[in-house]
């Protein structure tokens, strides 16, 4: 089944990929026609590792189940989660996501412009967005029920959403709507293995069984970042043959650190050798087969291309020593790492926007494996690598200005990174060059923002609102009923070194009950949003059934989602004001 | 320190200089001071009873009284109407004297269960004596609903034969009248004395009477058909189980219906449901329509192992578990049977399971308490739902190491649903055989396609009413104590209303009851006691303490008062000690003159 896919035997190649296509669609298929049993419900399970430069491994587990629109919508199941599909009929709910998050995405070392990291890095705590297909007026009382019932289903507070200050309605910058999009955030909710059971409650298989079975609580909680994410999107009948009932797409995206650096002999003399890891070392558990009732089960080893050109580089340079190039044997066993299972299958991206160095995938099928005979992938390296994540096109950083009790300002800073000088330039509009930046900002009601004072710098230098603002949406916070919300569209001049924005706030007073527990921590500021529309984060692979039949593959390749990049909340400290706490005071 | 003290100006006029300023004083001491201080302690005592007055918390008054006399009697007695039809009797017995001896026979029954349903109130009996030759009749006051003379012996039907649908749709035709039982008692067939009750609203008893005695048997059997069957529904301990109906305050049930997968390793097993739905749940929900709202809703769930263990028995060939491990059965750690999102907020979720052992424990038996295996291999539990144990077919050759994935036949579908049917019925509290094994003798039981007979029916509705009453009467019942026991608890005008609400629906249900009507009123009060309890006011300050007021106001008055207080006391002790020396030195001065 394995395809060696290399430059020197392109031809060959295709005729193996084409085979290995009609072997591939007949399976599916024949599974197909034993899935018809359950209603068209289908449900599929992945796993993405990634190593990353900072010595530690992306774990991305990804699983999706389907649902077809029916008569019976909504009332009998058989793969597909009860809870879920109720939800989407009683809310009408047509997208929503969810996202439960402990720790900060590392935009600098883990990547910030590739699909993976645009797509599943979330900002601390709960995020929750959702689109009905309801009328307007309804949409709020919708709203309201539905993070009742989420509040429920996940055992997280997210029905503190419910309250008009804590959720506001973008419309410019967060995604194209009409009204009926709601958005909320919760910077402080802690995130724990009592928001995981009820979503593995969600997989058929729960982690009895499958890549599931992986998550060994404390291996899960003790990594670096941990984001497990809910999206569903519906669709009615008709409209679209293929996407039309409910998808449910679970992923559990974790950064963990392999455990094998500390015993590592080369400790202090060889610092950035990578350190050897394997499924069993990271999670302490293997996996005992694929989940039954699953389609298809998957794991994928995804080098990225910071990496592969270093690997290239380096075999450029053994290649006068060394024989046996990388490229004929697929990458598997070289010089520079080990793999310890052959792989089903290797993808190469075909064609990246810089075109220079491309990723390349592995794909391993858990189907032959058993509980006698666990998968355990393994990655050892022989020789130090160091590499770099593909960059975001700028560094986005948010902070607080200003001393004092009463007032100050946050700013919100733009910088271009390192690997490119002055900001990229990608779109020409008469003649001048100008790269669209999306910026989304909600601010609670006690943090009184004075919009007329925003300031922009450009190369740190004042400039007119109108020069760099293409479009702003404001709606100021009213106390106690609504947040503040700041949505601007900005067209920023092209080989700009740096751009700048600050608004002036003052702290408004609060009710002693208005304060959280544990308030002298302070209070947290939802992230704010950048997002780069002119960028496209997707990858590209050679035309292939399988990648169709994958989630994180297709998400992968054909995801022209927006390039989104959250700055992470800021903490702002206020006076306790004690007022009088009782009305019968 | 500008302390101007009237003795000041005193001394330093006429100060002598014989005179000890610390123990003599020459003029009478100055009330100034002390006034002032006096009547701001005054004024500080005076707003006291204001401020206690304006922290007072806010208590709506509730009908405590009303209350309990609900919860010692609730009640609801409806209306009974019975008709006794004898045919064939040559004896030609006196309808007013088997009237008399019916109605004794039924006191009689009734007169140990005074629960709620009963009809000891109101109480009407027809009875009618049917012969070729003569027709006698009594009539209570209304006489347009009971049986027409002569209207079974025109149809001219054998009663002796064992066609007992034949016999009911016949009866029907004849009968059928809304609100009135009837027991039709043939004379005739064969020997012995066979009863047997219909689909609708009427039984009939078929056998050769001949003597005295036989005739006061076949009245205790007309009796006990139409008090333990029409008013009771044929449930064994009396009548209604007040806590065990499971219908929702809303009249709503949802059936949530799971086929689990113990071990989806060894085998899967799916449905399909969609045709059950609607084919056997269909005509069920439809027939319970005046009662409740039911909804239905599937899902297959994998990998849920139950949570006891069971053991091979050579003798049965197959695992066995046993009625004491019932209560363990259930696992709810992995049996993520989920309440209903799409049920609202007071729907009642009744679970049905199918359990699909693993290839270790299949066969799984269930084994009764008298050594048999339960054919239906399930059991209830009440409020909660039924698990029926449903072995593959061959799971003892199979060697199937590879999982296969098969769908549930249509038969095995609709046996299981059989037993399903069973126990959605014994969840209800009626009988899920159709033999009736009374005091005086067996009774056959015509089972209805449908599920349930039209008198289970109305006795379901009544149940219903009973129930909702009750749970109202407890429900305010606790919420009083909850008031009582808590004085210092704030109650909103709001809790006020719904209680006084509640109480005015379950009145308007006892009144509506004995005029036949058990309509929603009692569902009404139910879900009013229930808004009342749980309204969100009494949840958030559920108890304003006497220390929490402290703690808000010592920080304001404490300081003050301390001091007004403290300043008034050492004025007062000044003024005395004054008056003392003043006292002293106008003695002294009399002395010397």
């Amino acid at each position: 089944m394995a395809i060696l896919l290399s430059r020197r035997s392109n031809l060959l190649a295709v005729v193996v990929l084409l085979l290995c296509q009609l072997f591939l669609y007949a399976t599916v298929s024949s599974s197909g026609s034993v899935l018809k049993q359950g209603g068209g419900e289908e449900f599929s399970e992945e796993l993405l590792l990634k190593p990353f430069p900072d010595r530690k491994v992306l774990a991305h587990f990804h699983f999706q189940s389907r649902a077809p629109h029916s008569s019976s919508h909504g009332r009998h199941h058989h793969l597909f989660p009860k809870a879920i599909a109720q939800l989407v009929k009683k809310f009408r709910v047509k997208e929503m996501e969810l996202s439960f998050t402990q720790g900060r995405w590392r935009y600098e070392q883990w990547g910030g412009f590739d699909p993976l990291s645009s797509n599943n890095a979330k900002p601390p705590g709960v995020e929750l967005w959702a689109v009905f297909d309801v009328p307007q007026s309804l949409v709020d009382v919708y709203w309201r029920n539905l993070t009742h019932t989420l509040s429920g289903l996940f055992c997280a507070s997210i029905n503190f959403l419910e309250s008009s200050t804590t959720y506001s309605a973008p419309e410019l910058t967060f995604k194209p709507s009409f009204g009926n999009l709601r958005y909320g955030t919760l910077p402080r909710e802690a995130v724990c293995t009592e928001n995981l059971t009820p979503w593995l409650k969600l997989l058929p298989c729960r982690d009895k069984a499958g890549l599931s079975a992986l998550m060994d609580r404390p291996s899960i909680y003790r990594g670096f970042y941990h984001s497990q994410r809910l999206r569903l999107t519906s669709s009615e009948s008709g409209s679209d043959e293929v996407d039309s009932g409910i998808g449910l797409d679970q992923t559990l995206t974790v950064v963990l650190q392999p455990s094998s650096w500390r015993t590592g002999k080369t400790y202090s003399v060889e610092t950035n050798i990578q350190p050897s890891w394997s499924i069993s070392s990271i999670f302490g558990r293997n996996i005992p087969g694929k989940c039954v009732i699953a389609k298809s089960s998957n794991v994928y080893l995804q080098l990225d291309n910071g990496l592969v050109g270093e690997l290239k580089n380096l075999e450029r340079e053994n290649a006068k020593y060394v024989a046996n190039t990388f490229e004929s044997e697929g990458f598997q066993s070289n010089h520079a790492f080990k793999i310890s299972v052959t792989p089903d299958k290797v993808f190469e991206e075909v064609d990246n926007l810089h075109g220079k160095s491309t990723s390349v995938i592995y794909g391993f099928s858990v189907e032959k494996y058993s509980d006698s005979q666990p998968f355990d992938l393994g990655l050892t390296w022989k020789i130090p690598v160091v590499w770099s994540c593909q960059q975001a096109p700028l560094h986005a950083s948010r902070f607080l200005m200003g001393s004092g009790n009463e007032r100050g300002a946050i700013a919100i800073s733009l910088e271009p990174t390192e690997s490119s000088e002055g900001l990229p330039t990608s779109h020409i509009i008469d003649g001048r060059c100008e790269l669209r930046v999306d910026i989304f900002q909600v601010v609670p009601w006690y943090i009184k923002v004075y919009f007329h004072t925003l300031q922009v710098f450009v190369d740190k230098q004042p400039r007119a609102m109108a020069d760099v603002v293409d479009k702003i949406r404001v709606s100021p916070s009213k106390d106690k009923v609504s947040p503040g919300v700041m949505e601007m569209i900005l067209k920023l001049p092209c080989g700009s070194k740096s751009a700048a924005f600050s608004l002036e706030f003052d702290k408004g007073f609060l009710h002693i009950d208005e304060y959280p527990p544990d308030a002298n921590q302070g209070f947290d500021i939802p992230s704010a949003l950048i997002s780069f529309p002119s960028f496209n984060a997707r990858m590209n692979f050679s035309e292939d059934e399988f990648l169709n039949n994958s989630p994180i593959l297709s998400k992968f390749q054909h995801a022209l989602q927006r390039h989104h990049h959250y700055m992470h909340s800021i903490c702002i400290v206020f006076w306790i004001i004690a007022q009088c706490a009782s009305e019968a005071c | 320190m500008s302390e101007i003290s009237p003795e000041v100006p005193d001394n330093r006029q006429d100060a002598p200089s014989h005179v000890d300023p610390n123990s003599t004083r020459i003029t009478k001491p100055g009330v100034k001071r002390l006034v002032l201080t006096l009547s701001v302690l005054f004024s500080l005592v005076l707003g006291f009873p204001f401020l206690w007055k304006s922290v007072e918390i806010y208590r709506s008054s509730l009908p405590f009284g009303e209350i309990s006399e609900m919860e010692s009697n609730p009640s609801l007695s409806f209306p009974c109407r019975f008709q006794a039809v004898f045919i064939n009797f040559n004896s030609n017995p006196s309808p007013n004297h088997l009237q008399l001896s019916i109605l004794d026979k039924i006191t009689e029954l009734t007169s140990n269960s005074s629960q709620c349903g009963a009809c000891a109130n109101d109480l009407a009996l027809s009875v009618t004596v049917d012969s070729i030759s003569s027709c006698t009749q009594t009539h209570p006051t209304d006489n347009s609903n009971y049986y027409r003379c002569g209207a079974i012996s025109a149809v001219d039907f054998d009663f002796s034969n064992d066609d007992d649908d034949g016999v009911d749709e016949l009866l029907e035709s004849v009968l059928g009248v809304k609100n009135v039982y009837s027991v039709v008692v043939v004379n005739g067939g064969g020997e012995g004395i066979r009863a047997v009750v219909g689909k609708y609203r009427h039984a009939w008893i078929v056998g050769s009477v001949e003597e005295e005695e036989e005739e006061s048997v076949l009245v205790s059997r007309v009796a006990e058909i139409f008090v333990k069957m029409f008013v009771n529904g044929g449930t064994e301990n009396g009548l209604i189980h007040g806590e065990f109906m499971p219908v929702g305050a809303d009249r709503r049930i949802v059936l949530s219906f799971n086929l689990l997968n113990a071990e989806p390793n060894d085998w899967v097993y799916d449905w399909d449901f969609q045709r059950v739905d609607e084919t056997l749940l269909a005509p069920i929900i439809k027939v319970l329509g005046p009662i409740a709202n039911i909804s239905v809703e599937s899902q297959v769930l994998y990998h849920t192992p139950k949570s006891s263990f069971s053991y091979w028995d050579e003798k049965w060939k197959s695992y066995i578990f046993s009625t004491k491990d019932l209560p363990f059965f259930v696992n709810s750690n992995e049996w993520h049977l989920d309440t209903s999102i799409a049920a609202g907020g007071r729907s009642k979720i009744l679970q049905f399971v199918v359990y699909v052992p693993s290839a270790k424990e299949c066969p799984l038996s269930l084994l009764l308490p008298t050594g048999e295996i339960s054919k239906t291999n399930g059991f209830i539990s009440p409020m909660w739902g039924g698990v029926v144990v449903w072995n593959p077919p061959g799971c003892l050759n199979s060697e199937t190491n590879h999982p296969s994935r098969h769908t549930m036949s249509r038969e095995d579908l609709q046996a299981v649903f059989e037993v399903f049917m069973g126990q959605f019925r014994q969840l209800f509290g009626l009988k899920s055989n159709n033999l009736y094994i009374g005091a005086s003798g067996t009774y056959h039981l015509l089972p209805s396609g449908k599920g349930f007979t039209e008198w289970e029916l109305d006795v379901l509705s009544r149940q219903f009413a009973c129930f909702n009453l009750h749970s109202c009467a407890t429900t305010l019942g606790s919420l009083s104590r909850l008031v009582q026991s808590l004085p210092r608890m704030i109650i909103m005008d709001e809790i006020g209303k719904l209680v006084q609400f509640s109480l005015e629906a379950a009145k308007l249900a006892q009144s509506n009851a004995s005029l036949g009507d058990n309509e929603s009123s009692a569902g009404q009060a139910r879900s009013l006691a229930e808004d009342a309890f749980f309204h969100p006011s009494i949840m958030s300050i559920s108890y304003y303490s006497f220390e929490h007021c402290f703690a808000i106001y010592s920080p304001f008055f404490l300081p003050v008062s301390m001091h007004v207080l403290l300043a008034a006391l050492r004025e007062w002790k000044r003024y005395k000690q004054e008056k003392a020396k003043y006292t002293a030195w106008k003695a002294k001065v009399k002395v010397e003159s």
